[in-house]
């Protein structure tokens, strides 16, 4: 375990932002934590990281009583913090060499590791800019840049990718995936589900300070909790069709609207085959499975819709 | 060490990289002063066809005072009427003269018959260069007659020749100019203190493994060099177009200035690691270096009245008297408990600050 949250309670005055949170990352994983506004990720971030103390409950990183504060635990972490912070008026290199010199890396291993890390995140050119004039995507980028100059063993990124365009997001979860790739154990929070599903390992869904789900992306979005959906398009569908349908093993319910056919059936039944083949006799104008993702695991589990989670609350 | 060098080389190149503050310390007090400078010049200079203020001195022309005013450079500026009390008060009641002057075992006091214009003022300034460069021969000359002479010891009867370097116009309003510009340069600690320690970077900057010490001395360190450089920007400008006179003592002028650097910068972290808000913080500076600079009477004489006694201790006042002592000769004694009550009250903040960043921070 390379880092674990046992029982952790925080409270601002009388809200409890962390509410017996258990939380453990394993060596070598990309852990996702997903949650709407105002879960508790950054606050369990902080707690992770010794930035903010704890009410009640026991943080430990790398299997080692060591506290997170001391200065050789410190070299191991990298923290990617989600509001930017950079000098905007030094250039994009004058930031990572301050952040290396911090972690005592000086002279030519400062120099090269620096060229790496602009070359990773597709700065190289801008290099000698101030990230005042750099857009969000560059800027966020720069923001891991000085997360990763000392290499760390550990990576903690909080929403990286916030208010940033499909090219620069993906360059970014292309980077975390080559990350672990290299052995570098990742956690990763976001509010967006295809990129906790591309990137991440195993995902722990948080809520009001709590986790409320863990597993797999896989395990999690199998659950019985979930049903898949197949829609057809046929050319005149029979009543017949829809009954005959509704008796495949595993389907829950066939709705016909037009020449639509929802068809709603458990989770793993794995029956599309026998689906369509009673639908063959018909001409099929197409069909779409829609299998659940974590967007669904999560309003099915909370009631909430993930991403305007908290304009319900 | 190195996370030491790192964050002064960084804070030195955050501060200078930024064009607002480059402008406002360093191009502003030029342009200050070159406007102001030349307006200044313009009234007061030896071609100007300024009429000779008239006053009424209730003093000996042979004393001190009396030699002062008449010496070539002021007596220019002045037409001098040499009476006794009852005469000067008479001319004052009168509105003959702008202004009656009366000197008693040199306590100097001034009546002025109506608002004060130019003139006034201009007389207002000669008399207090009398009491910045004439103190010490005053003290000389009255010695056993007054409180000065229980300091006979710490006086120093300066090798200031009386008449040789008169102080002009310019000579105050550099020194008046500089002080206010060093404590302005607070804003630079207060940018990198609230940049560095507090935020998402002060975060960034507590996860590293860099030191307190290193990490609060890097950035004190880098503002305190950038606004010394500042400084020296307006002192060695204004000596050079001006021909500012800074005196034989420079060491110690210099002292004072890093003196008051330290008291501007430690007010500065003070302020924003107390209330945690730039714009909060930098309101309440600007107030507070705008009466600070306005109580202390610089080239523009004021009179306060009986608050001329707490307005000496003024930050920017204390700084005008060592400078102005250094240069033109002093009370060597105040000079000397101004100066570490400048540093003194800097360590006094700066532990404050400490104390408030490490409540909030822990
Ligand atoms: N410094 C603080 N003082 C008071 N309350 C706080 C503080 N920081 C966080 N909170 C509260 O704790 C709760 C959790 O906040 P947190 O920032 O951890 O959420 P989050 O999951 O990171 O949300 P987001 O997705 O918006 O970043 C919120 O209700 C927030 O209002
Ligand atoms: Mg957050």
């Amino acid at each position: 375990m390379i880092a674990s949250m046992t029982n952790i309670v925080k409270r601002y005055r009388a809200h409890t932002a962390l509410d017996h949170l258990d939380l453990a990352i394993r060596e070598g994983e990309t852990l996702g934590l997903l949650g709407p506004n105002g879960a508790g990720k950054t606050t369990a971030i902080r707690v992770l990281t010794g930035l903010t103390g704890v009410d009640a409950g026991e943080v430990r990183l790398f299997d080692s009583d060591t506290p997170v504060t001391a200065s050789a635990v410190k070299r191991r972490i990298g923290l990617v913090p989600q509001d930017l912070a950079l000098y905007e008026t030094l250039s994009a290199r004058d930031n990572l060499s301050y952040f290396g010199r911090l972690y005592g890396v000086t002279g030519a291993a400062l120099k090269a590791r620096v060229g790496e890390v602009l070359d990773v995140l597709g700065l190289s050119d801008v290099a000698g800019k101030s990230p005042k004039k750099y857009s969000g995507g560059m800027k966020r980028r720069l923001n891991i840049g000085c997360a990763i100059i000392h290499k760390p063993e550990l990576l903690i990124l909080d929403e990286p990718t916030v208010g940033i365009d499909p090219q620069s997001r993906n360059h970014i979860l292309d980077f975390v995936e080559e990350m672990n790739r290299q052995g570098t154990t990742v956690l990763y929070t976001s509010h967006y589900m295809e990129e906790v599903e591309r990137v991440c390992s195993r995902v722990l869904i948080m809520d009001t300070g709590r986790v409320i789900a863990e597993g797999s992306v896989e395990e999690l979005t199998r659950t019985s909790l979930f049903e898949e959906t197949v829609t057809l398009e046929v050319r005149d569908p029979a009543p017949a069709l829809a009954e005959g349908i509704g008796k495949v093993q595993g389907v829950l319910r066939c709705e016909v609207e037009g020449r639509l056919l929802t068809v709603t059936s458990t989770a793993g039944s794995q029956n599309l085959a026998r689906i369509l083949e009673n639908a063959s006799p018909y001409t099929i104008l197409g069909a779409s499975a829609k299998r659940p993702t974590l967007e669904d695991a999560f309003l099915a589990l909370t009631g909430k819709k993930l991403r305007d989670g908290s304009e319900n609350e | 060490m190195t996370a030491f060098i790192a964050t002064f080389w960084m804070g030195f190149k955050f501060l200078w990289r930024n064009p607002v503050n480059i402008a406002i310390l360093v191009c502003f007090p030029i342009i200050i002063i070159l406007i102001l400078g030349n307006a200044l010049a313009a009234y007061i200079s030896p071609d100007t066809d300024l009429a000779p203020a008239p006053i009424a001195v209730a003093s000996d022309p042979d004393g001190t005072l009396g030699m002062f005013l008449q010496t070539e450079d002021i007596s220019r500026f002045l037409d001098i009427t040499f009476t006794n009390r009852e005469g000067a008060e008479q001319m004052a009641a009168d509105e003959t003269v702008i202004a009656a002057i009366f000197e008693d075992r040199g306590d100097i006091s001034i009546v002025r018959p109506g608002v004060g214009g130019l003139h006034t003022q201009l007389v207002l300034s000669i008399i207090d260069s009398y009491k910045q460069i004439g103190s010490a021969a005053t003290i000389a000359a009255m010695s056993g007659k007054d409180i000065y002479a229980l300091l006979d010891m710490e006086v120093n009867v300066r090798d200031v020749p009386l008449g040789t370097r008169i102080p002009e116009a310019m000579d105050y309003y550099a020194v008046t100019m500089l002080v206010m510009i060093l404590l302005y340069t607070g804003m630079n600690g207060m940018d990198l203190f609230s940049k560095g320690l507090l935020s998402d970077m002060g975060n960034r900057n507590r996860l590293s493994p860099i030191s307190k010490p290193a990490l609060i001395g890097g950035l004190l360190a880098a503002s305190t060099v950038t606004s010394y450089l500042q400084g020296m920007a307006t002192f060695i400008f204004t000596g050079a177009v001006y021909g500012v006179y800074w005196g034989e003592r420079i060491p110690l002028v210099l002292l004072t200035l890093f003196a008051f650097v330290l008291f501007s910068q430690s007010l500065c972290v003070f302020l924003v690691m107390a209330l945690r808000n730039q714009g909060v913080v930098s309101a309440i500076a600007q107030v507070f270096f705008w009466t600070s600079t306005f109580v202390s009477n610089g080239y523009m004489k004021i009179d306060f009245g009986a608050m001329d006694k707490v307005f000496q201790y003024a930050p920017n006042a204390m700084a005008h008297t060592i400078i102005f002592g250094a240069i033109f000769g002093g009370n060597e004694m105040k000079m000397t408990v101004f100066l570490i009550a400048l540093f003194g009250i800097s360590a006094v903040l700066f532990v404050l600050a400490f104390l408030c960043g490490r409540r909030r921070l822990a």
